[in-house]
């Protein structure tokens, strides 16, 4: 209910008077008052479809009882809960519903948790129902997703969350009368989107997870609310365990950044952390093999061979990388450890792939790393841009956002993605767009540039901004003119009309967000195409405005929090430029301690360091280069010509096993800390196990290092950590339930406006290279699927039964070019290299290019050229051209 | 609506209503086709001359009934609102089919209470049917005569709303396949007396709870006829007792 300016109605519910906005059904507003109104169809989420009848109740002046849940609350009303008339419709309803209910509580996973059983016992309702109950078949749903059909109550809440929220419309209703019976659409077995959301939805047990079929009760449970551990959306979720046993993840309506959504990553995917090949006791390389070691002999060896290396070379001739996977408190220990036990700025995180890029176009222009908006705000935007974003499978949560933007608040929604909009079994967000242009990954520059020449040609500059900084606008004004329509129409395929109807939506709205993903932000030129965007926000007046704002998606959960702690060579914690001097002085003041001045090496310098022989020891956290970089950066090479290469991880990954020390760590399950998501919201996290084995949590082990190596950074636990990250960035995360996002710095906006922009304007107002594209061959791109994140994901067994490989994704019109069909195996090659695979036709993929999961393409990454971007030094390496050829 | 829309044939909840918010949430007009075939009429000679036929105030103008059942004529008769259920019967529907006493008839539809031939003297009209305690419903006019099985019909016309219930809101969709079942069983003399208190709480319990009007529709039957013809339950209940065909113990259910 959206209800920024609501009026009021009072109304009178048993006895109590409540005033509540208008348009507050009866229902909530007696919730409001501590009355619960016993119900089953009913969902805040879903709109009314009051079927059920369970929550009928009293209303003076109207002759029959009223469903609460679908009657509005007006002025003067009078509702009662309490009567005899009331309790006893209720018992009915509940006598109808039990008619056909098996009561098979003894071996139903719901009982414990369902509404059914609840209200029955508080009605002390039987049924006195003796006829033959009516009986469906069992059938075979789906390899994750449990339904036992004769325990539905035919609420529909399902079907409706499918429909209404999730935008995927799986489910559906079939047969009528008492032979209702709810089954997936199409394709069986389900083939959807997997956000548990129905299993969470249904009030009994009739979908249930078959992940912890038969396994618990849940009063035998123990819970924990913490953070998962997947994307940068950050959704809040209660981990549900037995012993030490992870059992089941779900989310609370209400709380958290999702409100009780999830996707599947989070659902399904927690058994990543209690996957078997966990490391769970510390290595040491001896004659070339890896072997157990105690963590006295780890941290011995890595303390003695640092003091050497350190001694004979120098604190630069170190490096350090970490995992945005880990804790603020981690990230926040690992930079002070390098920065001072260590003695050196080399030092990098996973922000480097791809979410710097947008971090350091708002701070170039707006002078904020953060959001300058919420979830809140996409909610109640008016217009919304997507560029790049691929939001349903990459940042899921954020795209019912979007979705409940345009679905509940007619939100006009502009997409500039590289997908066709074409119906699938999970959802399509160019199907809700107002208007959608498909434009290739290497494209999404050159149609932001269509964009702003038809902001500046359609006269759509803010008049304010034309006196404000006059040059500034007939600068990128002219540097616009000089691109040529017809050149923009070949880059993109896309029409000046289409770019013109895009510009005048987008300069006619009030609350503009305009949203930018991994697709963009991981490609190559994307800081440029940033900082384009921005300047398309500050011409048109939206940078500023109310409830406008630019927002860059953060992939892994605590990207944001990397940068923010300053887990990046540059950047000191709380985001301040290492050459800034008052912010060195402010640090050193904290931390009590010189820091080191040398400008540090980023990922890819640093890489380039170690294959040159400068760097000679690395510590890392969490992170796999080797796995996640093509072989061209000369990644494995580098690495393995190091004297000392300490890793802590999870499981042996392609750069833990090149390793001279592994270091097992607990994952985000097993430990404390705080993780902060792609808004800027910092959110606790809380161990629902103990960690697996002998591991530690990641700045257990920092910590550890430090008092071997003499210069000990001891904490009693996470927030003894985390009161200092207050004390150097004040008010770090207030905890509180949802952000308060900065506002644009005037005076950032002032000097990009008088000086910043004339850097690199001619460089980012030229249009990108077109990929040229020969027969026989695509465009081969790197996607997020919405079934994983990252590697980690692929030890998740519940994910695996989704999407168990990387299977390439093209067009069915390429398919049949190439000769193709679902299910043949293909060899892709260019002139680096050959990756053999299978095929899967998708009618979303756009002509000419291909899609292939990010997380299983290790072996495919030789295919691929790696760039650096000159100012945020990105490795983009999304897109290679190759041929397709069908192997016998 | 919805089934125009390409959904399930459901009711939508009201309000909005669908002359604000109908097919494609456009306003829309539903009507009879009854009801538009008397426009040109009324369009034509005016509303004074069709307020002039039947039986004023509320019930003017002519309306079709369907009748049908043990009657030598059944077809469609058009006849002024407010004429007699005696004369559509024994005038315009040629009286009954074999001569026997009428039992009993349905007024306006499957969904109207049962009549007795105690009101064959009322009016064809809304509040003349009304006050006698069923409706005019469709105009669908069902006679039956005597020796009629009332259970059974009751039974016949249960089967229809079982299988035409939707299924989208708990007590019609329950409780029209509970109604149906303990019927079939009545009338298949496996019944107990406690039955027929079952019967009369579930359709009590269906009236007025359900999303739309099919509910309170599909309890009519049971309701009037065990209200006229209550004995004819009894006895077949009493058949069953006593021919001790079957005691009803299921395992374990207390009641
Ligand atoms: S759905 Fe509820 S009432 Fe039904 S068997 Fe399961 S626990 Fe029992
Ligand atoms: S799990 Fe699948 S069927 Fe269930 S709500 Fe989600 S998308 Fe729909
Ligand atoms: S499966 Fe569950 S949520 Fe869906 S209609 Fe049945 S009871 Fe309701
Ligand atoms: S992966 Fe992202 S969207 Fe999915 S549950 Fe986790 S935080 Fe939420
Ligand atoms: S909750 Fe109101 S009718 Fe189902």
């Amino acid at each position: 209910m959206d209800n920024i300016t609501a009026e009021h109605v009072r109304l009178t519910i048993d006895g109590i008077s409540i005033s509540v906005p208008k348009g507050t059904l009866v229902i909530e507003a007696a919730r409001r008052v501590g009355v619960m109104i016993p119900h089953f169809c009913y969902h805040p989420k879903l709109k009314p479809d009051a079927n059920c009848r369970m929550c009928l109740v009293e209303v003076e002046r109207m002759p029959k009882l009223q469903t609460s849940c679908s009657t509005v609350a007006t002025e003067g009303m009078t509702v009662r809960t309490a009567t005899t008339v009331v309790h006893n419709a209720h018992k009915s309803v509940l006598e109808f519903i039990l008619a056909n209910h098996p009561l098979d509580c003894p071996v139903c996973d719901q009982g414990g948790k369902c509404d059914l059983q609840d209200f029955s016992h508080q009605y002390t309702a039987t049924s006195r129902f003796a006829e033959t109950k009516r009986i469906f078949q069992k059938e075979y749903f789906s390899p994750l997703i449990e339904t036992q059909m004769n325990r539905c109550v035919q609420c529909l809440r399902c079907v409706r969350y499918c429909d209404e929220v999730m935008d995927v419309k799986a489910l559906a209703p079939i047969g009528r009368g008492t032979m209702t019976e709810i089954k997936s659409f199409g394709a069986h077995p389900l083939d959807c989107e997997f956000c548990g959301g129905c299993v969470q939805i249904c009030p009994v047990g009739a979908i249930t997870s078959r992940l912890s079929m038969y396994e618990y009760r849940p009063w035998m449970l123990k819970r924990a609310d913490t953070v998962c551990m997947f994307c940068g959306d950050g959704c809040q979720i209660t981990v549900q365990t037995k012993d030490q046993e992870l059992i089941e993840v779900n989310s609370a309506q209400g709380a958290g950044r999702n409100s009780g959504d999830l996707c599947a990553r989070g659902f399904f995917g927690f058994r990543a952390a209690s996957h078997p090949d966990r490391l769970t006791h510390p290595l040491i390389r001896r004659n070339g093999a890896l072997v157990e070691a105690t963590w006295e002999e780890a941290l011995e060896f890595v303390a003695e061979h640092t003091k050497r290396l350190k001694l004979s070379h120098g604190p630069q001739a170190f490096g350090g990388l970490i995992s945005g996977r880990c804790t603020n408190e981690e990230l926040y220990l690992f930079q002070k450890f390098m920065r001072l036990t260590i003695g050196t700025n080399n030092l990098d995180s996973s922000a480097r792939y791809g979410h710097i890029n947008g971090v350091q176009a708002m701070r170039s222009v707006q002078g904020t790393h953060r959001w300058t908006v919420t979830f809140e705000d996409i909610v109640q935007a008016d217009v919304l841009l997507l560029i790049g974003t691929n939001i349903t499978e990459a940042n899921p949560i954020t795209g019912l956002k979007v979705k409940e933007a345009v679905k509940k608040h007619e939100a006009t929604l502009l997409t500039i993605e590289a997908i066709q909009p074409a119906i699938g079994t999970i959802s399509n967000i160019s199907n809700l767009s107002k208007q959608h242009v498909c434009v290739a990954p290497s494209q999404f520059g050159a149609a932001v540039l269509g964009l702003l020449k038809a902001v500046v040609e359609g006269n759509h500059i803010d008049s304010t901004l034309r006196q404000q900084a006059p040059d500034y606008v007939s600068a990128v004004s002219q540097a616009i003119q000089q691109l040529d329509w017809e050149d923009l129409a070949v880059s993109t395929g896309v029409s000046s009309e289409s770019f013109v109807q895009m510009a005048a939506s987008l300069a006619g709205g009030r609350r503009v967000v305009a949203l930018a993903g991994q697709t963009l932000l991981r490609s190559q030129g994307a800081y440029g195409v940033c900082l384009n965007l921005l300047d398309l926000l500050l011409l048109t007046g939206k940078l500023t405005a109310q409830g406008c704002g630019f927002a860059p998606l953060a992939e892994e959960n605590n990207d944001q929090g990397a940068v923010e702690m300053g887990a990046v060579s540059a950047l000191l914690p709380g985001v301040l430029d290492l050459t800034d001097r008052d912010a060195r002085d402010q640090i050193t003041r904290a931390w009590k301690e010189d820091l080191p001045v040398a400008t540090g090496a980023t990922l890819i310098e640093m890489i380039g360091l170690a294959q040159t022989g400068i760097i000679k020891g690395l510590f890392i956290v969490g992170e796999n280069p080797v796995g996640s970089l093509p072989p061209q950066t000369g990644v494995k090479e580098a690495l393995s010509k190091l004297d000392l290469l300490v890793c802590q991880e999870l499981f042996l990954t392609e750069t833990a096993a090149l390793a001279h020390v592994v270091l097992p760590a607990a994952s985000a399950m097993e430990k404390a800390g705080t993780f902060t998501n792609t808004e800027g919201h910092v959110q606790a996290v809380r161990p629902a196990i103990d960690p697996v084995g002998d591991s530690r949590p990641d700045w257990e082990i920092l910590s550890a290092f430090s008092v071997f190596l003499g210069a000990p950074l001891e904490y009693g636990d996470a927030k003894e950590i985390l009161k200092e990250i207050r004390a150097v960035i004040p008010g770090y995360g207030s905890l509180g339930p949802s952000p308060i996002p900065p506002a644009v710095d005037p005076a950032a906006v002032d000097r990009y406006m008088n000086e910043g922009y004339r850097r690199d304007l001619a460089t980012r107002y030229t249009l990108p290279a077109r990929d040229v594209r020969q027969d026989g061959t695509v465009q081969l791109g790197l996607t997020q699927s919405l079934f994983h994140s990252g590697k980690l994901s692929t030890y998740s067994t519940g994910l695996l039964q989704i999407e168990p490989s990387g299977l390439l994704q093209m067009n069915p019109v390429d398919a049949a070019r190439l000769g193709l069909d679902a299910g043949d195996r293909v060899r892709l090659s260019n002139g680096q290299g050959k990756f053999t695979t299978t095929v899967k036709v998708l009618d979303r993929v756009p002509e000419g290019l291909a899609w292939l999961p990010d997380h299983f393409a290790q072996d495919a990454l030789r295919l691929f050229d790696c760039v650096v971007d000159p100012d945020t030094k990105v490795p983009s390496y999304r897109t290679a051209s190759v041929s397709v050829v069908k192997t016998a | 609506m919805e089934s125009l829309e390409g959904k399930r044939g459901l009711p939508r909840i009201k309000p909005p209503f669908p002359a604000t918010h109908g097919l494609y949430n456009k306003p829309t007009v539903v009507n009879n086709i009854e009801t538009l075939a008397n426009l040109p009429y009324i369009v034509g000679r005016g509303p004074e001359w069709f307020a002039s036929i039947g039986s004023p105030p509320k019930s003017t103008g002519t309306r079709v009934f369907c009748v049908s059942g043990h009657v030598k004529q059944p077809g469609n008769y058009e006849v002024p609102m407010g004429v007699t259920f005696r004369e559509l019967i024994y005038e315009h529907a040629g009286g009954m089919r074999s001569d026997k006493p009428l039992k009993a008839f349905i007024p306006g539809g499957a969904s109207a209470p049962f009549l007795t031939p105690s009101h064959l003297d009322v009016k064809l009209d809304f509040e003349s049917v009304a006050a006698a305690g069923s409706m005019l419903g469709s105009g669908g006019v069902t006679v039956m005569e005597e020796g009629t099985d009332m259970v059974w019909a009751a039974l016949r016309l249960m089967e229809f709303f079982y299988h035409e219930s939707c299924g989208k809101c708990s007590p019609c969709r329950e409780g029209s396949s509970w109604l149906v079942q303990t019927m079939r069983r009545i009338v298949a003399k496996r019944g107990q007396m406690q039955d027929l208190e079952t019967l009369v709480d579930l359709c009590k319990n269906i009236e007025g709870r359900t999303v739309c009007a099919f509910g309170d529709a599909s309890v009519a039957p049971i309701m009037s006829t065990l209200k006229h013809w209550r004995p004819e339950y009894v006895t077949l209940i009493q058949e069953a007792e006593s021919a001790n065909l079957i005691k009803l113990e299921p395992a374990g259910v207390r009641h």
